[in-house]
């Protein structure tokens, strides 16, 4: 133990201090785009396209169609937030239980877990997500599903380490003596004390899956054409990189923006929830 | 040891063939890929004509030994869209694509060795803090975005290099530097910044043990002691998440391929998803799978070459 | 310590010798088969062009021929004078890559637009206006009765595998349409017999009358026959040719197939020994972009000196600015719609269509989507159709007439689903569509499809409400509005009428039935019509004879000189 630690346990580091603020101002501007934007993000103003900022009413100017930048910012987000919600929905509440399966498991079938971890992991999200766009089409869900499926594997792992030093805790050999039934160990024991792990885990599978969505919504194998959505906006807008670069650079930020709000909420988190790994 | 390296090379394996079965079972049996080839205007009677010289009307598991037998041979057929070979393009495109990685990885190595090395041993100092704030922002910037400004400002605004496409190292060696660079940049910068964060956190990790302030309290500056005694420890989990990284660039040149038309495997793979060209699809990710599966296995290898614990063994 | 330094040194070593490893792999394969844009091993002719064209000669068609007077030699596309012979190169940026080189057995647009007029030549061909020009028929007659067409062909024509062009080789390419093509549209065109897929016969007979002398019956009259003999299904093949299409295309044309890189580009040489002008570019290649930004900046960067087709007309401006850069602006033959599924509840009421034509703002989609290249069309023409009527202004932008449409047929509440195929102008013109749309009560749900399920549920199954789509063949109208099996699912007997009527009659009865059926069409709002697609070209300021208009399905070097 080194006196940096207790410190850093005392008061509220920056970095999650910077984290938390940023993911709660995203979620805050998601919640308030589903009550008001300055403008609908159908609307197109024809006669405005690409305008600079302050131009007819448009805080932030309007993109190559003549929609308001600033409300398509606003709904963006709820996007952003739906989509990390379904990619790491999925991959915690199916991989937090497989993890702790194969950290409190011996031998044959953890082996046997892990061995299929191992080759998920030879199916990167990206990769995943395409295959997924073969079989069933391009659609953002389609797309997260895939995103989500791909980071089971980095959940099983990182629960399952943490599962392993769980079960050598007095209480929890305590509790296998006194015959306590194995599920009823790991509700009551294991769940709650890896689920500082699975809270990190998420922040940071959020901050792989905004990049993702990104990286699929600007191949058009993303967001819908009526969604708005950060990375289609950089699809959508390509062409205006050479006359009006402003209209990327928004979105461009706003993604940067997120992921940098979950990495560091993740590393916040981190330094937080488990000291033994704190001072990274 | 020698056993072990056995072992894995049965486990890899066995993990090449557990994953070919999934790719082909996922990708197999879509639509009908006769009348994708076709197109439109066929007939019913000549679709079934081509299903049957395609071997379509057979047996799944006939036709997955069919595919896997070629495919160990690197014959993956002919694409149901273009009706070329598939496994000679697949070669080309590959070659492409390594060249890209590997430049990719050169350059995130050349930033984030000595960044993370420095960035833990200043951990304290405005440095320390600058260094991995910067960072954290590299990592948050897509790799496309960055090949979009690029292209915007090195090649349309200075015209100091080409925007995208791709010259033959052996045949124009200039041009494929100068075709390189920006996708090099785009994607090793990216990737450089996320691999300062584990090598800082690495040599973090050994500056705490205890055989390095035992060095130090013998009057060793950090930096030597760390040069000393720690570079081997730490680099076990930099190995690791070089591998990772390896794969993570692979896939990341999928996107970067698209933004600098570069004729690699990744824009390939975005092609062939887009024209539903299922065979395509499969060898592509298969290609991709076995070599994810292939770094993560050296990895291992290495690993157990390395830790003296494990070369006990 | 020792122990440290030397594992650490093992650990440099094998992660050089893997990083190594793998490039040396890369190295060796990518010299061995990626195939540089070298050009041909022939050398340049230095002659200049010689007049050895035999063009000149009047057609002395009667009756239907739609053959005119020729004017000068060569290309219809060349400046008046044909610039000479040179070792210039080329590089063309284009969007859409062939899948295959065989136009006889796959479908889509990229094939001839590569191959058609420049590697493979037709009996005749179009100029820049439409008009049929002669092309390996030096000459041609029809007879009175509009059904016998007599060509005569050039002579000293050889393919480029060395064999003789001969009356022989025009019946073998065009019998070989019925029998072997697949794609039927072509077939069609020139059925011989009718089969499961083709009820019309439209030849009787082809005849050898002489090596340069070849006769063919149609099985009726038909103003479109000898326009169809301009496009691909007019293509001559040499009899000892076609044993590998995909690969080899062997043709007459002024240039040869050199190479194919595939996911990159195409590249055709001149062909030496062309029986007619030689084309002044020696080395010509057709690079292909799935971006058509990373297009424009390859023209920027010099990757390319000619952007084929602009896909972000918005960006033009960048290219304005000097004299650097010049840009063409014409027409081509293609209609972006907003096709209406006619044979589906709701869209199947005339008023209902009819509202979303009011609803629906053309003049500024197009400024808006398009930065206002092209022409706003109100039914289905292009200024390229000799029988082009002005029906842009039939349905001026009307949100109220537009809600009473819907109220007068009961649909006040309309949701409508619109599927949108991965090309620019759907992408563009969808938001403003979707927003206008919703002004008049309409809601639209958008999504994307990729090609393979556009052909599927649209094209085929006509399992949709709105799609966007360019319809890029020329002269297509009798395919989309005569046939209620087309995925338009448009029925009205009227308009088959008069198509057939026309097609079987004069000339001026041609024109006129077939104005007659587009202002039918545009009554009935059959489609909601956007624009005529421009042709819309950006090259460096020095190439010189690229064409104004894109007519037919080639894009064609032969005019084509650079300095």
């Amino acid at each position: 133990m080194t006196d940096r630690k207790i410190e850093r346990g005392q008061r509220l580091s920056p970095t999650l201090l910077i984290g938390g603020t940023i993911v709660a101002a995203i979620v805050l501007v998601a919640v308030v785009s589903f009550f008001w934007t300055p403008w609908s993000t159908i609307h197109t103003d024809v006669n405005y396209p690409a305008a600079g900022p302050g131009t007819a009413g448009h805080f932030l100017g309007t993109d190559t169609r003549g929609r308001d930048i600033a409300s398509l910012l606003m709904a963006g987000s709820r996007t952003t937030l739906y989509v990390g919600i379904l990619a790491v929905g999925i991959a915690a509440v199916i991989g937090t239980p497989l993890g702790i399966l194969a950290g409190m498991v011996r031998r044959g079938p953890a082996e046997l877990l892990m061995r299929v971890t191992d080759l998920m992991l030879a199916f990167p999200a990206l990769l995943l997500a395409l295959v997924f766009a073969t079989i069933w089409g391009s659609s953002l869900t389609t797309a997260m599903t895939a995103i989500g499926v791909a980071s089971i594997p980095s959940f099983i792992r990182v629960v399952r380490s943490g599962t392993v030093v769980v079960m050598t805790t007095d209480y929890v050999q305590a509790a296998r003596v006194a015959g306590r039934r194995r599920f009823a160990i790991a509700a009551r024991h294991v769940l709650p004390n890896v689920m500082g792990l699975v809270i990190v885990q998420v922040s940071v599978s959020y901050a792989i899956a905004i990049l993702a969505e990104a990286a699929l919504s600007y191949l058009g194998l993303g967001a819908g054409p009526t969604t708005a959505s950060w990375g289609r906006m950089l699809y959508e807008n390509s062409a205006a990189l050479t006359y009006a670069p402003v209209i990327l650079i928004w979105p461009g930020l706003a993604i940067a923006l997120a992921v940098l709000g979950f990495n560091l909420l993740g590393d916040g988190l981190r330094d937080r929830l488990d000291p033994r790994l704190a001072g990274r | 040891m020698l056993w072990r390296i056995v072992r894995r090379l049965l486990v890899f394996l066995a993990s090449v063939v557990v994953a070919s079965i999934a790719v082909f079972w996922l990708l197999s049996g879509l639509g009908d890929p006769a009348r994708i080839a076709l197109g439109t205007s066929a007939t019913d009677q000549s679709v079934a004509e081509l299903r049957g010289q395609m071997g379509l009307d057979r047996p799944l598991v006939a036709q997955y030994l069919s595919w896997a037998q070629g495919a160990v041979h690197g014959q993956f057929g002919n694409s149901f869209v273009s009706k070329a070979a598939i496994g000679p393009q697949l070669f080309d495109r590959l070659s492409v694509t390594l060249w890209l990685v590997a430049g990719a990885m050169v350059i995130s190595l050349i930033i984030a060795l000595p960044l993370g090395l420095f960035s833990a041993l200043w951990h304290r100092r405005a440095a320390g803090w600058i260094i991995s704030g910067i960072t954290q922002l590299g990592v948050a910037v897509p790799a496309f975005l960055v090949g979009i400004l690029a292209v915007a400002v090195f090649a349309v605004k200075l015209g100091w290099l080409p925007s995208g496409g791709y010259a033959v190292p052996a045949a124009d060696p200039v041009g494929f530097l100068q075709h390189m660079v920006l996708p090099w940049c785009s994607l090793g910068l990216v990737q450089g910044a996320v691999l300062t964060r584990y090598v800082r956190s690495a040599v973090l990790d050994e500056m705490g043990q205890d055989y390095l302030r035992t060095a130090r309290s013998k009057g060793l500056t950090p930096f030597q002691a760390l040069l000393r005694h720690g570079v081997r420890n730490a680099s076990i989990p930099v190995l690791t998440v070089l591998g990772v990284q390896l794969v993570t660039i692979l896939v990341g040149a999928v996107v970067v391929e698209q933004v600098f038309v570069i004729p690699g495997i990744g824009s390939w793979l975005v092609k062939s998803v887009g024209d539903q060209d299922t065979l395509q699809v499969q060898a592509i990710v298969m290609t991709l799978v076995a070599i994810a599966l292939a770094v993560s296995f050296v990895i291992d290898v290495l690993y157990s070459l390395i830790d003296p614990r494990l070369r006990q063994r | 310590m020792s122990v440290t330094n030397r594992t650490a040194k093992r650990f440099r070593l094998l992660t050089a010798a893997f990083v190594g490893g793998l490039l040396v792999l890369s190295a060796c394969s990518a010299g061995q088969s990626v195939t540089p844009t070298s050009s041909s091993s022939t050398p340049a002719a230095t002659s200049s062009s010689s007049g050895s064209v035999g063009t000149s000669s009047a057609a002395t068609g009667s009756g239907a021929s739609s053959g005119p007077a020729t004017s000068g030699p060569g290309s219809t596309v060349a400046p008046t004078t044909a610039a000479p012979v040179s070792d210039a190169s080329l590089s063309i940026g284009f969007i859409l890559e062939p899948s295959s080189l065989d136009f006889t057995q796959a479908d889509g647009a990229a094939i001839p637009q590569v191959l058609l007029t420049n590697v493979y030549e037709t009996l005749v061909k179009l100029d820049q206006s439409g008009t049929i020009m002669p092309s390996l028929a030096q000459k041609w007659t029809v007879s009175p009765d509009g059904k016998t067409y007599t060509f005569t062909l050039h002579s000293g024509v050889k393919f480029s595998d060395g064999a003789a062009f001969t009356a022989d080789d025009a019946k073998f390419s065009i019998d070989r349409v019925t029998t072997a093509w697949k794609p039927v549209a072509y077939r069609a065109q020139m059925a011989e017999a009718a089969s499961a897929d083709i009820k019309n016969v439209v030849i009787a007979s082809t005849t050898v009358v002489s090596p340069t002398v070849f006769k063919v019956v149609l099985a009726k009259p038909s103003n479109s026959w000898l326009f169809n003999l301009t496009g691909r299904a007019g293509a001559m093949f040499s009899r000892t040719g076609v044993a590998d299409l995909a690969n080899k295309p062997i043709g007459t044309g002024p240039y040869t197939f050199q190479t194919w890189n595939r996911g990159d580009s195409i590249v055709l040489a001149r062909n030496d020994s062309y029986w007619g002008t030689k084309p002044s570019v020696k080395t010509v290649t057709f690079k292909y972009f799935s971006d058509p930004v990373a297009m424009n900046n390859a023209l920027l960067t010099g990757g390319i000196q000619v952007v084929s087709t602009v896909q972000t007309p918005q960006a033009l401006g960048q290219f304005k600015t000097g004299d650097k850069y010049q840009i063409i602006e014409g027409a081509t033959d293609g209609e972006v719609q907003m096709t209406l599924n006619d044979g589906k509840a709701p869209l199947n009421d005339v008023r209902v269509r009819q509202a979303i034509n009011y609803a629906i703002d053309k003049k500024a989609i197009l400024q808006n989507a398009w930065a206002g290249y092209g022409t706003v069309i109100g039914s289905h023409e292009s200024p390229n159709d000799p029988w082009f009527v002005d029906e842009a202004d039939k349905y001026p932008h009307d949100v109220a007439k537009a809600k009473a449409l819907l109220a007068a047929a009961g649909r006040s509440n309309l949701t409508l689903n619109l599927a949108l195929p991965p090309v620019p102008y759907a992408t563009a013109a969808a938001p403003i569509i979707i927003s206008e749309l919703a002004e008049a009560g309409i809601t639209v749900k958008a999504t994307n499809v990729t090609f393979p399920v556009w052909l599927d549920q649209v094209f085929s199954k006509a399992d949709y409400d709105m799609t966007i789509i360019n319809h890029v063949e020329p002269r297509d109208i009798g395919a989309l509005w005569a046939n209620p099996t087309y995925y338009t699912r448009y029925h009205n007997p009227a308009v088959a009428k008069l198509l057939a009527d026309g097609d079987a009659g004069t000339p001026t009865e041609f024109i006129a039935d077939y104005k007659k059926a587009v202002v039918l069409l545009a009554d009935d709002a059959a489609a909601a019509w956007l624009w005529s697609f421009p042709n819309l070209i950006v090259a460096d300021s020095n190439v010189k004879g690229l064409p104004k208009n894109a007519v037919g399905e080639a894009f064609v070097l032969a005019g084509l000189s650079v300095g």
